[in-house]
């Protein structure tokens, strides 16, 4: 995995705004480095504060850095592209259009050369993906929470991206429907090889989608405290990882990190032996083979 | 019988039931006032009006529903350029309020578009929108009439000047509010700006520009009446004049009723128009 | 030479400087046409002779021109019909010729008989002279738009309409109800009316700029005399005393109004001071008798038919006609601006000629109870024909249970006398309308157009007064015209 493609590189991002006492600016976060290979899911994992959104909002190209960049396949990330889809937190439908035309929408703006039927047909499948066959012609008002998530999620599909951008896209579900959706989008990512980047704060959510975590520390001023690699193996579901013997240490790591960690990091960066460009990786598991540098 | 059909038709009963009241009330009430006919001379008699004879000055229900008969019955007659049917008046005024209302759509819209797509601009032009705004239409009637020197542009011009600022102010607000998160999926699916404004911020700001859209057309069929009968020649303003003029107060009650009801019709229609662009989230 | 020549003598000079060939140069043919002693529209057809005031500066240039030809053989000045005649072959042979050498070289060449008869051979001469003599030139427009105030004084402008006596004429006017004077006025600035209904005090103002921008505007002709009063409520019938009116609202419909120098000039006779001792307040006349009812006013001088409906309703009483306080008063009158005048002469004379038909028309009493059917439906005053019926015939029922006679309550009279002028600017200066110096001879004569209308009257077979000054007695007190400024100072009771 590590000689695969970089198809996103975070380089020294850093996001500061002007502070509230009109002196001088809050850093939100600094000095930030990681990737996302090809084919990789890549989850960020922090408290609310530390700028995940606002993070992910500059890979996107919504929201500038501060210094550092982003390179997406290659190029310098200035704007958003359709090369990079996202789900949005809210699932930000168009209350006016229909399904279909929610998808169509975004189908139209890819290609804009392809005649009606054309997209009809591409969206339609994506439609059925999503489990929305018979309810193309709804309006948003008239779909579950979930349902409307599946929308946001065939849309940022439809257009056919390099990499899937999500941000906390199953919060506002509950429990039930959360489990659910996270089953499906698995296997939906699975199947096509998806480059996903996802920003939660739900550790189960994490160990289930991702290969990689990006830890973050609180903010203001919040840095990446180290990359952990998934110990379990690809063919987990929600069901049965939890029987695994790597998930507890996995898990138990997470919780640590989110408790104690991302509050004391700050002395661990103190230390000589940190270096952003390279965060340490650790990959938990129960034969406590746990401590694995490796060279980025 | 669902029972919604059953409710609308408890509210239609009360409804009549409310106009029958009030109608006998009116009625009684005029019947009360009427006091007997005086004993007067035949000659001298025959040179005073009713009312100095001891009837009531207010007309009976029955006076004004045969009135607003008689106009609905011949609403297009023409007898000259100080005396035609209902219908004409009233489609004379709805021509102007149509025109100077369309006009300000034209401006109010794209400027409003404009302007609430930067906030520069929405907080550079506002202190003069305020200013601007709480202006009486009719305090335009002068100005208009001095400087175009044509009453009929005047009336026009006047409508347009008291339609403009709610549909502006209401799409500069609904254009300036649109969600981020939209804005953001339009963004990411790189939408050209025009297509933006057309396929997100038109049909998102659409049910609040249609209230100011609504609001003005209130106000301007409001300002029309005021206006006509401050110039005079033609219109449901004019005719309210001619009435009162002649002081028949059943003249006056009958234009009262037509102005309410094209008013009626004018706030159902942009009503319609609000449903159709409005959608719920 | 000129209009007294033979046209067919070689050696006339016809077509020296103007058109009229009387002039040497085109500057002393308008400076005749326009003397200020003479008419201004009206010369192209009178051209002379008929000038009411054969003086002044620009009239002697004119006969010093003339004495030349009169001596000749040929057409007289005192026979106008062959000086039209001369004056349209004149024309017609300058239309044939084009210069006057040509006509010259022409008549020498075959001899002025044999010419004569040559040319009545290709032009139909005698009828197209018929058609210059028939008219005075073709109407510049026909369709007008005349505005009126929809109350009795505006009689003869609205009857005539119904009446046919603007189709006599050749226009077609369109008679448009206003809501008020000041409408009125600014629609007659807008131009959007050719000619307007007005109060006679009206076209002063706006002339002297007072309550608009000034613009020099005519008052050709007088509408009514007489025919207002005033009303008071009927709660009033203890107080028939203007010294019992301390603290009364009074309405008038308009501050340039007869009504309102009239009210002020009678209640000050009774030593109340009308800025003071009550409140005059301007009501449009249709809101008077509501506003009676109401108790907002304790009475009002205003126009017919509101003091009669006041009756009619039952809600006041007539306690004064104007008549009683100055007999044969002005009150409305026809105006045009000096633009319509000058840009469409022939269509203002036409006008003009109607409103003075109307005018006598309406004044006769047996044509009154005609004309009160013919003004009274919704496209005119829009009331009901008893009420205009008692004010034009004069028999009326005075809201005090007596059904009075008095024929000459309102009449009709065009002549502007500039006297009347004079006395309405002596009002306008005592009560602070205008200030300092005021030209009152002068502003008079160049807005009433007293003189022009005694010619028309004249050529339509009308006797016009001799004089346009006249003096007046107004509750026991002589005005003298030329005087104003002694007038204004006699008075006790004024601003200033």
């Amino acid at each position: 995995m590590n000689k695969a493609n970089k198809i996103i590189k975070v380089e020294g991002l850093e996001r500061s705004f002007p502070s509230t006492e009109g002196k001088g600016e809050t850093q939100v976060f600094g000095d930030v480095w990681f990737d996302v290979k090809e084919g990789e899911f890549v989850c960020l994992i922090g408290h609310s504060g530390c700028g995940k959104t606002t993070l992910l909002n500059i890979l996107a190209g919504l929201d500038q850095a501060t210094s550092g960049h982003v390179i997406a396949d290659g190029f310098a990330v200035e704007k958003p592209s359709l090369d990079r889809a996202v789900i949005f937190q809210g699932h930000a439908l168009m209350p006016w259009m229909t399904v279909m035309g929610n998808i169509d929408f975004a189908v139209s703006s890819r290609w804009p050369a392809w005649d009606k039927e054309k997209r009809r047909a591409h969206c339609q499948q994506f439609i059925d993906m999503v489990h929305l066959t018979g309810s193309e012609n709804k309006k948003p008002a008239q779909l579950s929470g979930g349902m409307k998530q599946r929308v946001g999620i065939a849309r940022a599909l439809a257009i056919e991206p390099k990499v899937l951008l999500m941000d906390e896209p199953f919060s506002a579900l509950d429990a039930l429907t959360r489990g659910s959706l996270q089953d499906e989008l698995l296997g939906i990512i699975a199947q096509r090889g998806q480059t996903s980047f996802m920003i939660t704060h739900d550790i189960d959510e994490a160990i289930l989608l991702s290969d990689r975590i990006v830890l973050m520390t609180n903010g203001p001023e919040a840095r990446v405290c180290e990359i952990v690699e998934n110990s379990l193996p690809k063919e987990r579901t929600r069901s049965d990882m939890h029987t695994h013997p790597n998930y507890y240490p996995m898990r138990n790591h997470l919780i640590e990190f989110l408790v104690n960690r991302s509050k004391s990091f700050r002395e661990e960066l103190a230390s000589a032996s940190y270096d952003p460009k390279n965060p340490p990786v650790v990959r938990p598991a129960a034969d406590g083979d746990t401590l694995n540098q490796v060279a980025s | 019988m669902s029972q919604d059909v059953k409710d609308r038709l408890k509210a239609m009963v009360a409804s009549i039931g409310f106009l029958v009241v009030f109608l006998a009330a009116w009625n009684a009430f005029v019947v009360a006032q009427s006091g007997p006919a005086a004993d007067m001379d035949p000659e001298l008699a025959a040179l005073l009006g009713p009312q100095a004879k001891g009837e009531s000055a207010l007309p009976t229900p029955g006076d004004v529903g045969s009135e607003i008969w008689g106009h609905i019955s011949n609403p297009f007659y023409d007898a000259g350029p100080n005396d035609k049917g209902v219908g004409i008046q009233l489609a004379y005024s709805i021509f102007r309020v149509l025109t100077g209302f369309g006009l300000a759509a034209l401006i109010a819209i794209p400027l409003g578009f404009l302007i609430g797509m930067s906030k520069l601009a929405a907080q550079a032009l506002n202190p003069y929108i305020q200013l601007l705004k709480p202006v009486s239409p009719l305090a335009w009637m002068p100005l208009a009439l001095y400087t175009i020197k044509d009453s009929e542009i005047s009336s026009i011009f006047v409508i347009f000047i008291c339609s403009i600022w709610p549909m502006l102010l209401n799409t500069i607000f609904g254009v300036a509010s649109v969600r981020k998160d939209w804005l953001n999926v339009a963004k990411t699916l790189e939408v050209p700006p025009l297509r933006t404004a057309w396929r997100v911020i038109l049909p998102a700001a659409a049910p609040t520009i249609l209230t100011g859209m609504r609001i003005s057309i209130g106000i301007a069929w409001l300002v029309i009446v005021a206006a006509e009968m401050l110039v005079g020649g033609t219109g449901i303003g004019y005719f309210v004049w001619n009435e009162w003029n002649n002081l028949s107060i059943t003249g006056v009650i009958s234009a009262i009723f037509f102005i309410g009801v094209v008013g009626m019709i004018l706030d159902l229609m942009l009503g319609q128009a609000a449903k159709l662009v409005a959608y719920a989230e | 030479m000129g209009a007294l020549s033979n046209v067919y003598d070689p050696e006339e000079i016809l077509w020296k400087g103007c058109p009229c060939g009387l002039h040497a140069t085109m500057y002393e043919h308008q400076a005749a046409l326009s003397g200020a002693e003479g008419s201004r529209f009206y010369a192209a057809e009178s051209t002379q002779g008929t000038a009411p005031r054969d003086q002044g500066p620009a009239l002697e240039t004119l006969s010093d021109l003339q004495s030349p030809a009169s001596q000749s053989e040929g057409p007289s000045w005192d026979n106008q019909e062959e000086v039209m005649v001369n004056v349209a072959k004149s024309a017609l042979l300058k239309g044939l010729f084009g210069t006057d050498m040509n006509r010259r070289n022409f008549l020498r060449a075959v001899g002025s008989t044999t010419a004569a008869a040559a040319i009545a051979s290709v032009i139909p001469i005698d009828k197209a002279i018929a058609n210059i003599l028939d008219a005075n030139g073709p109407l510049e427009k026909t369709n007008l738009n005349v505005g009126f105030v929809p109350i009795t004084c505006a009689t003869p402008i609205i009857m005539a309409k119904p009446m046919g006596f603007y189709e006599k004429y050749g226009l077609n006017v369109e008679v448009i109800k206003t809501a008020g004077w000041a409408v009125s006025r600014d629609k007659s600035l807008s131009g959007e009316y050719d000619a307007a209904h007005m109060l006679t005090p009206m076209p002063l103002a706006i002339t002297a700029g007072a309550g608009s921008a000034a613009t020099p505007w005519t008052m050709p002709a007088v509408e009514n005399i007489n025919g207002q009063a005033i009303v008071l409520a009927t709660k009033h019938l203890d107080k028939q005393d203007p010294t019992k009116w301390k603290g009364f609202t009074f309405g008038v419909p308009f501050e340039y109004s007869m009504h309102n120098f009239l009210l002020r000039y009678y209640v000050a006779e009774a030593g109340l001071d009308p800025d003071q001792d009550i409140q005059i307040r301007v009501v449009p006349p249709p809101e008077m008798v509501a506003n009676l009812s109401a108790g907002n006013l304790d009475g009002y001088l205003s126009p017919d038919p509101f003091n009669q409906r006041a009756v009619y309703d039952g809600v006041g009483f007539i306690y004064k006609l104007t008549k009683e306080i100055w007999p044969g008063h002005p009150c409305c009158a026809f105006a045009a601006s000096q633009k319509f005048i000058d840009e469409t002469p022939n269509t203002f004379l036409a006008l003009f000629r109607s409103i003075l038909d109307a005018t006598a028309f309406s004044s006769a009493a047996e044509n009154r109870s005609e004309i009160s059917a013919a003004i009274s439906p919704k496209n005119y005053l829009n009331q009901p024909t008893t009420v205009i019926e008692q004010v034009l015939t004069g028999r009326f029922a005075d809201g005090l249970g007596n059904v009075r006679n008095e024929p000459d309550r309102i009449d009709f009279d065009p002549f502007p006398y500039h006297s009347f002028a004079v006395w309405i600017l002596t009002q306008m200066k005592r009560w602070g309308y205008i200030e300092g110096d005021v030209n009152y001879a002068g502003l008079a004569e160049q807005v009433y157009l007293a003189t022009d209308a005694a010619a028309v009257m004249k050529d339509m077979g009308m006797t016009p007064p001799t004089t346009t000054y006249e003096s007046y007695e107004i509750m026991g007190k002589t005005f003298d015209p030329t005087m104003p400024e002694a007038y204004v100072d006699s008075f006790a009771i004024k601003r200033g």
